[in-house]
């Protein structure tokens, strides 16, 4: 058999490249996010020296990235049998058990990571996570604790540990913790380096006060109902935001400037992110401003859409909304995330169409749905938020995971029904149905990690409660 | 010397391979005329051999010679030679378009070899040719009827009778024929009395009036006409099939198939049949032979392909399906302008579905309804993907052409096709004033779903769903030309069927449509609830008789008509267990359909 041509650092030499030379090149691409070379050069390695745990390991996070989580886990595994319980071997599988939902082998794997190496606080941080996704809060916390009194400036222990105190409800120093988020290596930065202050809530009006409408636009949505409240203190507003939300956030100030380029933006005096107006009003959860609705819809788009909708739709069944994913490249879109198909308990109900408010890559599922329900996948249609908060005002409720058009609905004071993974993300709280953050809104949490069965029959029931009692309101 | 491979005799240069510029002019070939004379004089006394010789020899120097091209043809006729005089007659018309005789007999060869849509058009330059002439009307009196637009077939037959000025006895036959496919039973019958009563001894009148009576469930009757007919014309094949075919719905199995083997027997080479082997594999069926009923399927496709030259048009289906799917997407469809809805006029619900996938079935149920009039397979979305690019004035052909919707003159293109499309519905003459609806049940119209929605926003969509591997056993156990004759094979059957699914998936997944799935296996477990969700989803009451369909006393024309008189059985359902071991090739096919239809291989 021929052997392997090694691969060559660059064209000029013809000099073989020593195999640790070729794992450091590798490991370089790796970080540099040149994925499919260090794929390529790894591939060569573990051709030459199988079990080289090291290589085995960077292969196992490379697949990873690339999305191949069973290979990934297969190298990993691998890597630790013959790496002999390396902790950061241990530290990077538990994300993988994690994303894939093996939560008790993600724990273990943590817990031994802790074990061999206690002063790391990386480890600890990563156990806490793990806490976290097992809804073990109290234990997440006091994992973030630790690991912030060994390095009191590790952002992602701040982070984990805000976002663990703000789903226990404790919000004053979950705020606080929350202001670490933009330091986390890898975050996207609020915004271009700038020389002003951030805002500290302290009125001016003389000067205009910078927003960002930053994160996804479900925290937009969430966010922009303290528009008015800053408004109040700083009348003169302009929001750099994605052109997706422009029209809506003028429905909270008559003023509102809205800019997509950060070339546009007027001279400010100070700056603050939407996420941050929390902490700047204060709120806790006796005092969350859920001032519903703070969104409305279009009068003349709306009875476009109604027209549309009563073309389409039976004219006597009950118009359910249906999202059942959000945006794939969100962190925790594996788990949030569920399929049309999942929803044939609710499909199964007499007298109801499902209206898809679907946007992106998940929304081809219509095509495939054959429930009894009928399905109308108006989703195809929707050009932009004004045309998705036309249609809700034509629907009898929506059902949606935790996505935009569930915060939307809600914003507009419309039934909006959540459907949350085991471990929600901290704006939904713990152990409740409702939230204080929409009056309208009601939550159905998962029993059992990745499982939305139980979910599903829960919201059928609810609907057929809901359809079947006579109608209030 | 290579000869014609259409069997006419003649080089290939001076037939099939002729080229238009060799032809000399007729001038050079004056001193001709005589042979033509003598081949005609002697074609007319018989003396077929010379007269062949003659028009060979004819024609080897001038191959446009209409005379001996017509004489050539008659010869080829009669020795059964089809193809060569199909080739030789459709010669003479293209040489001379306005020569009737010949264009009437190309048509009426087309027809008899089930090329429909060509016959039509030479049948439409018959009328063209000799508006008044009543031949040309029975021409496409009879292309329109066996082209499933009865209506427009009745028409013309009509016109025959105000044109000859008399009450031909065959013509009455042949309208009663018309009537009967467009479910007017007791018009048909009083036109076969009287048309029996002028001439009682014309075998097409009595077997019409005998298939006539069978499909309007009055047996005794069809069977006293048959006893007639045995008498009268003893083994006679027709009169064989069509005994059969009542023996079964009768449920007389083992008789049916007596008789089948009879004809089998009487045949010069001993065998069925396409039609009388897929008879025959029925009764099988019914018998619970199902082994055997699939060797007589399998051979009756065999038969029938090789007979009729049609094989699936995998190329034309595959390219017609990828420019749909590459057409119709959701930004396109996001500039495109749509048809407006007629107030005025009763409104089309599309029965969609692969051919006997239960669709005759849907359809006999919606219009139980008082306010919906049946309107059975209807050809003309299919005829707007050919017209199309004439009515939009686009260089481009179907769907590109719909692009002209962008341009300022072509605006309303889509209303234009979609009265174009309600003008036709309309000459049909189905629709009564009580009907608020009207169904086009087209099997495979879903093919086109993209085009319906454009020129029908508002039209229910009700696609019939069904465990493909049953859609397969009904598509090998009858014979269907929708689809491009993708059933003239199981396999091609099974991707076809893929195709069209997967263009569906795409469809619905770009556009929003009024579009209600509805399983075939439902309507016979569930059937109050799901004809309740279609009337619901229709947006009509609901009318307790539709669930009586099989008192529907209308007759529905396909190939289901004999199930769908009779109440629901579950015995339809998941039939293909019992051929589970034949259909093993077409089910890695199928697989993904199988499991995205939420069914299983049991």
């Amino acid at each position: 058999m021929e052997p392997v041509p090694p691969p060559r650092a660059s064209l000029a030499t013809s000099v073989p490249v020593p195999l640790e030379e070729v794992f450091t090149i590798a490991a370089d691409y790796e970080r540099s996010g040149k994925l499919a070379e260090a794929d390529r050069l790894l591939g060569y390695i573990l051709t030459v020296a199988p079990l080289q745990a090291d290589s085995l390991h960077l292969a196992g996070i490379v697949a990873f990235r690339l999305g191949r989580h069973a290979e990934a886990l297969e190298r990993m595994e691998l890597a630790i049998r013959h790496g002999v319980d390396t902790p950061l071997y241990l530290r990077n599988i538990c994300e993988v058990y994690r994303t894939l939902g093996r939560l008790d082998e993600a724990l273990a794997t943590a817990r031994r990571a802790v074990e061999l190496s206690p002063s790391d606080p990386l480890c600890l941080h990563n156990l806490a996570i793990i806490h976290y996704e097992r809804l073990e809060i109290d234990e997440s916390i006091a994992c973030a604790e630790q690991a912030l009194a060994m390095n009191p400036t590790l952002p992602g222990a701040h982070f984990e540990l805000a976002e663990a105190l703000l789903l226990k409800g404790e919000m004053a120093r979950g705020w606080d913790e929350y202001e670490w988020r933009f330091q986390i290596a890898g975050a996207a930065p609020l915004m271009p380096p700038t020389d002003k202050p951030q805002w500290d809530g302290t009125p001016f009006d003389d000067a205009t006060l910078l927003l960002i409408a930053d994160q996804g636009f479900g925290d937009v949505i969430q966010f922009c109902r303290y528009i008015p409240w800053v408004a109040e203190r700083c009348p003169n507003l302009a929001i750099a935001c994605a052109p997706e939300v422009g029209s809506l956030l003028r429905q909270l100030h008559p003023t509102l400037r809205t800019f997509v380029k950060w070339e546009d933006c007027p001279p400010y005096r100070a700056f603050a992110a939407l996420s941050g107006l929390p902490r700047l009003h204060g709120t806790r959860l006796h005092n969350v401003p859920a001032p519903v609705p703070y969104l409305r819809a279009d009068l003349a788009r709306t009875k476009h859409w109604k027209d549309r909708l009563d073309r389409l739709a039976p004219p006597t069944y009950r118009r359910i909304g249906v999202v059942w994913a959000g945006r794939p490249t969100h962190n925790n879109d594996r788990r949030r995330s569920t399929t049309l198909a999942a929803f044939a308990p609710i499909a199964a109900l007499p007298r109801v169409a499902l209206v898809s408010l679907q946007k992106g890559p998940s929304a081809d599922q219509a095509g495939r749905y054959y429930g009894r329900a009928p399905l109308i996948n108006i989703g195809a249609e929707i050009k932009d938020y004004d045309d998705t908060m036309a249609l809700l005002e034509c629907l009898d409720v929506v059902v949606t995971v935790d996505t935009s058009v569930g915060h939307l609905t809600a914003a507009m004071g419309k039934p909006a029904w959540i459907m949350l993974a085991t471990a929600p993300d901290w704006r939904w709280l713990l152990d409740r149905a409702d939230s204080p953050w929409y009056p309208t809104v009601r939550l159905f949490r998962q029993s059992v990690a990745g499982q939305w069965g139980d979910v599903m029959s829960c919201v059928a029931g609810a609907l057929r409660e809901r359809f079947e009692a006579p109608t209030t309101e | 010397m290579p000869l014609c491979p259409c069997g006419s005799g003649l080089r290939t240069v001076r037939c099939c391979g002729l080229e238009i510029g060799s032809v000399p002019p007729a001038e050079s070939t004056r001193h001709l005329v005589p042979l033509v004379e003598r081949a005609v004089q002697a074609h007319r006394q018989g003396a077929l051999e010379t007269a062949e010789r003659l028009c060979l020899d004819v024609l080897e120097l001038a191959p446009d010679r209409p005379g001996a091209l017509m004489v050539l043809y008659q010869i080829r006729r009669t020795e059964g030679k089809l193809a060569a005089a199909e080739a030789l007659i459709r010669r003479v018309v293209n040489f001379d378009p306005n020569n009737f005789p010949a264009t009437n007999e190309l048509a009426l060869m087309l027809m008899g070899r089930g090329a429909l849509a060509d016959a039509e058009h030479h049948a439409r330059n018959a009328v063209r040719i000799a508006p008044e002439n009543p031949q040309a009307h029975n021409l496409m009196g009879m292309i329109m009827t066996e082209a499933q637009r009865p209506q427009i077939g009745e028409y013309h037959y009509r016109k025959v009778l105000d044109l000859a000025g008399g009450r031909d006895p065959i013509l009455l036959a042949n309208l009663a024929w018309n009537l009967k496919n467009q479910g007017r039973m007791e018009e048909a019958r009083a036109l076969y009395e009287e048309s029996a009563a002028a001439a009682p001894d014309v075998r097409q009148t009595m077997l019409g009036w005998a298939r006539l009576e069978e499909a309007d469930r009055h047996f005794d009757a069809a069977a006293e006409k048959l006893d007639r007919m045995d008498a009268q014309w003893p083994n006679d094949p027709g009169v064989l099939l069509s005994r059969a075919v009542l023996l079964g719905r009768t449920k007389h199995y083992d008789q049916a198939l007596a008789v089948l083997d009879d004809l089998a027997r009487l045949s010069p080479d001993g065998k069925l049949g396409p039609n009388e082997l897929s008879e025959q594999g029925r009764l099988l069926d019914q018998m619970g032979r199902y082994d055997d009923a699939f060797v007589a399927f399998a051979e009756s496709k065999r038969l029938a392909a090789e007979l009729s030259g049609n094989h699936y048009m995998d190329e034309v289906a595959e390219n017609l399906i990828a420019r749909a799917r590459s057409f119709f997407s959701a930004g396109r469809l996001s500039t495109l302008p749509r048809a407006g809805t007629r107030q005025d006029v009763a409104q089309p619900i599309f029965v969609l579905g692969f051919p006997r996938s239960g669709t005759t079935l849907v359809e006999q149920t919606l219009t139980a309804h008082p306010r919906i009039a049946a309107g059975d397979e209807l050809p003309l979305i299919a005829d707007i993907t050919g017209i199309m690019p004439r009515m939009l004035n686009s260089p481009l052909g179907y769907p590109e052409a719909l692009a002209e919707l962008w341009m300022g003159d072509q605006r309303a293109g889509l209303d234009n096709l979609r009265d174009w499309y309600l003008q036709k519905v309309a000459q049909m003459g189905f629709i009564e004033a009580r009907h608020a609806w009207f169904t086009d049940k087209m099997p495979l119209n879903e093919t086109h779903m993209g085009l319906i929605a454009l020129m029908f926003p508002e039209a229910p969509l009700i696609h019939v769903i069904r465990h493909p591997l049953d859609i397969m056993v009904s598509a090998i156990s009858n014979h269907f030309t929708h689809g491009f004759f993708c059933a003239n094979a199981l396999e091609t059957a099974a991707r076809h069927y893929v195709r069209v699914m997967d263009l569906v998936q795409h469809y619905r997944a770009e556009m929003a449509l009024r579009y209600l799935p509805v399983r075939y296996e439902d309507m016979v477990d569930d059937q109050e609830n799901t004809v309740r969700g279609m009337f619901d989803f229709i947006g009509e009451s609901f009318d307790p008789g539709t669930l009586k369909f099989h008192e529907n006393r209308r007759y529905a024309r396909t190939a289901s008509y004999a199930q769908v008189t009779e109440p629901l059985y579950a015995s339809s359902r998941f039939r293909y267990r019992r051929y589970r071991a034949h259909l093993e090739p077409v089910i890695p096919i199928l697989a993904p359909v199988i499991e995205r239809l939420g069914y299983t291989v049991d």
